[in-house]
């Protein structure tokens, strides 16, 4: 497989990755907890990487999820007390996470291109330098294969569970009367976010995955009236995006995560300004008689 | 022989965090009556609902259905949330929302089918929304958005319906609508719990009252436990003579 291909294709997949769980967190209004978690694998990734020395590793991904996880459930547990309301917990929990990472970055690794640059940012072409060879032929950057594993997982959990995914999103309260464990699918969810976030992390660095994981979910959002098409568009605008942003960092030979962040932007704001000036036009008797 | 009630409720307290809102709550909702839980702001209405539901967990206290432990008769009690409490501008339809209430009964690999289809379009019959299905559900008024909620309680065909105000923000023809609704399911021998707060019309709607603030202050048939003395001690209203207690007439 040629370097560009793989890169491309590394891209695209990345962005599927993040976007399908992306849409739930846009539903749930919680889309910076994806900062957190973003925030919060560090320590993870970095103590997988001293524990593993393999950076591709399943452990290192398995390490860094749970301290993502750590956010949302600290979180979550100061909330419950009652005493700390609103995100003000998500606030309190991940910059000590994030910067106990930095440190260990800072003390451990300061020779291996685990940097604080690419710790924000990523580096989607450093990723797809490391190639998988198969039996002496090339396949691809090995990160791409992280990444559909990723993307696979994401969407049998999204399509297995999604009845009860979609009420447990909607209206928490009801479908625990139905007895819908909605405890445990949101931990699910939350740990898939972490996985993703940790897989996409080489790609998109700690803050350009939540431009990945949110902004074509939030697009498709002002442009859908159902969830499944709301997924659909997102995923659509996902490769689109992805596809069209890598080509943007190529010609202004920019960082590509950039570009494809960058990219999502305009695709947002375009679907806003359009949305927002159909809205002011009355839709109708039903509507215009309230 | 007496028939076990549709839902006992025995010595039920519960907080949200250090605050206390239910005391040792006592209630025997008898079956095939509409109850109305009546009583002041932060008197616990709606806690009483999600504590008897497990959503907030008790802090002690026995709830039985059908004298039996709500996980065992879980398909024959259904819930009516606040329409308050969710998200309005979801990407979802009428329709699918109704479809929702068959989604605890679902295995976990199956989608609605045909069974299911038919129950949410009998549902949106009943409440008078079946021409509001494709609808999505951010284009709907006060009343209309009740009436979905309605709709999603009755499509699983339960024998106990809680609901949490469902008259909250409703027009007269919604009013009229879901009134309809109740006095249908009280006459095919259904039980209705319904969280309410207009005093004027408990006479009209309910056939049982519980006055509650904080716990239990009076229980039973609307004639017995509906007096104005016991609607003052629920209130804490010390006079009389106050105007206010004019409209439970």
């Amino acid at each position: 497989m040629s370097f560009l291909v793989g890169v491309v294709l590394l891209a695209v997949v990345t962005a599927v990755a993040c976007a399908l769980p992306g849409t739930f967190m846009v539903l749930r209004r919680s889309s910076m907890l994806v900062d957190g978690i973003s925030h919060a694998v560090l320590p993870g990734i970095v103590l997988g990487y001293f524990l593993t020395r393999n950076p591709d590793s399943p452990w290192l991904l398995l390490g860094a999820a749970l301290s993502g996880l750590l956010v949302v459930l600290g979180s979550e547990y100061l909330t419950r007390t009652g005493l700390i309301a609103g995100d003000a917990p998500q606030g309190l929990v991940f910059p000590a996470l994030f910067s106990v990472g930095v440190i260990l970055v800072s003390l451990e690794f300061s020779d291996v291109h685990l940097d604080t640059h690419t710790v924000l940012v990523g580096d989607l072409n450093l990723a797809g330098f490391r190639q998988l060879t198969v039996g002496g032929l090339d396949v691809g950057p090995a990160a791409l294969y992280v990444m559909a594993g990723v993307a696979v997982l994401n969407g049998a959990f999204v399509w297995l569970f999604y009845p009860r995914l979609k009420l447990a999103t909607f209206d928490p309260a009801f479908a625990r009367s139905l007895g819908i464990p909605t405890g445990l699918l949101n931990t699910a969810l939350m740990l898939l976010v972490a996985v993703t976030v940790t897989a996409a992390f080489n790609v998109a660095g700690a803050i350009l995955v939540i431009a990945l994981m949110v902004v074509p979910a939030a697009s498709a959002f002002l442009l859908t009236k159902r969830l499944s098409r709301m997924i659909a568009v997102t995923l659509v605008i996902a490769v689109g995006g992805s596809f069209a942003g890598f080509w943007l960092a190529y010609f202004l030979d920019a960082p590509t995560s950039a570009g494809m962040a960058v990219f999502q932007g305009i695709v947002f704001a375009a679907v806003f300004v359009a949305t927002q000036s159909r809205r002011t036009v009355p839709v109708g008797g039903a509507a215009a008689a309230r | 022989m007496t028939e076990t009630p549709a839902c006992s409720v025995r010595g039920l307290s519960a907080a949200y965090g250090t605050t206390p809102v239910l005391r040792d709550v006592d209630l025997e909702v008898p079956r095939g009556v509409v109850l109305g839980v009546v009583g002041p702001n932060g008197a616990g209405k709606s806690t009483l609902l999600k504590a008897m539901l497990g959503l907030v967990p008790p802090l002690a206290g026995q709830v039985e259905f059908f004298g039996r432990p709500l996980s065992r008769v879980r398909a024959r009690v259904g819930f009516m949330p606040q329409a308050t409490t969710v998200d309005w501008d979801f990407p979802t339809t009428v329709r699918d929302v109704v479809t929702m209430g068959t989604y605890g009964f679902l295995g976990w690999l199956r989608r609605p089918g045909r069974v299911e289809r038919e129950r949410t379009g009998r549902a949106l019959e009943q409440c008078g929304i079946a021409d509001l299905a494709r609808r999505q559900i951010g284009e709907l008024s006060g009343g209309q958005r009740q009436r979905v909620f309605l709709a999603r309680t009755l499509v699983s065909e339960p024998d106990l319906y809680l609901m949490d105000e469902p008259f909250a923000g409703v027009d007269a023809r919604s009013q009229q609508a879901i009134v309809g609704v109740l006095h249908g399911l009280r006459q095919a021998g259904r039980t209705v719990v319904i969280v309410h707060h207009d005093l004027a019309t408990v006479r009209d709607y309910c056939d049982h009252v519980a006055l509650l603030n904080g716990t239990v202050v009076a229980s039973g048939p609307v004639d017995a436990a509906f007096t104005p003395e016991n609607v003052r001690r629920a209130y804490d209203v010390a006079t009389a003579d106050d105007p206010f207690l004019d409209v439970i007439g």
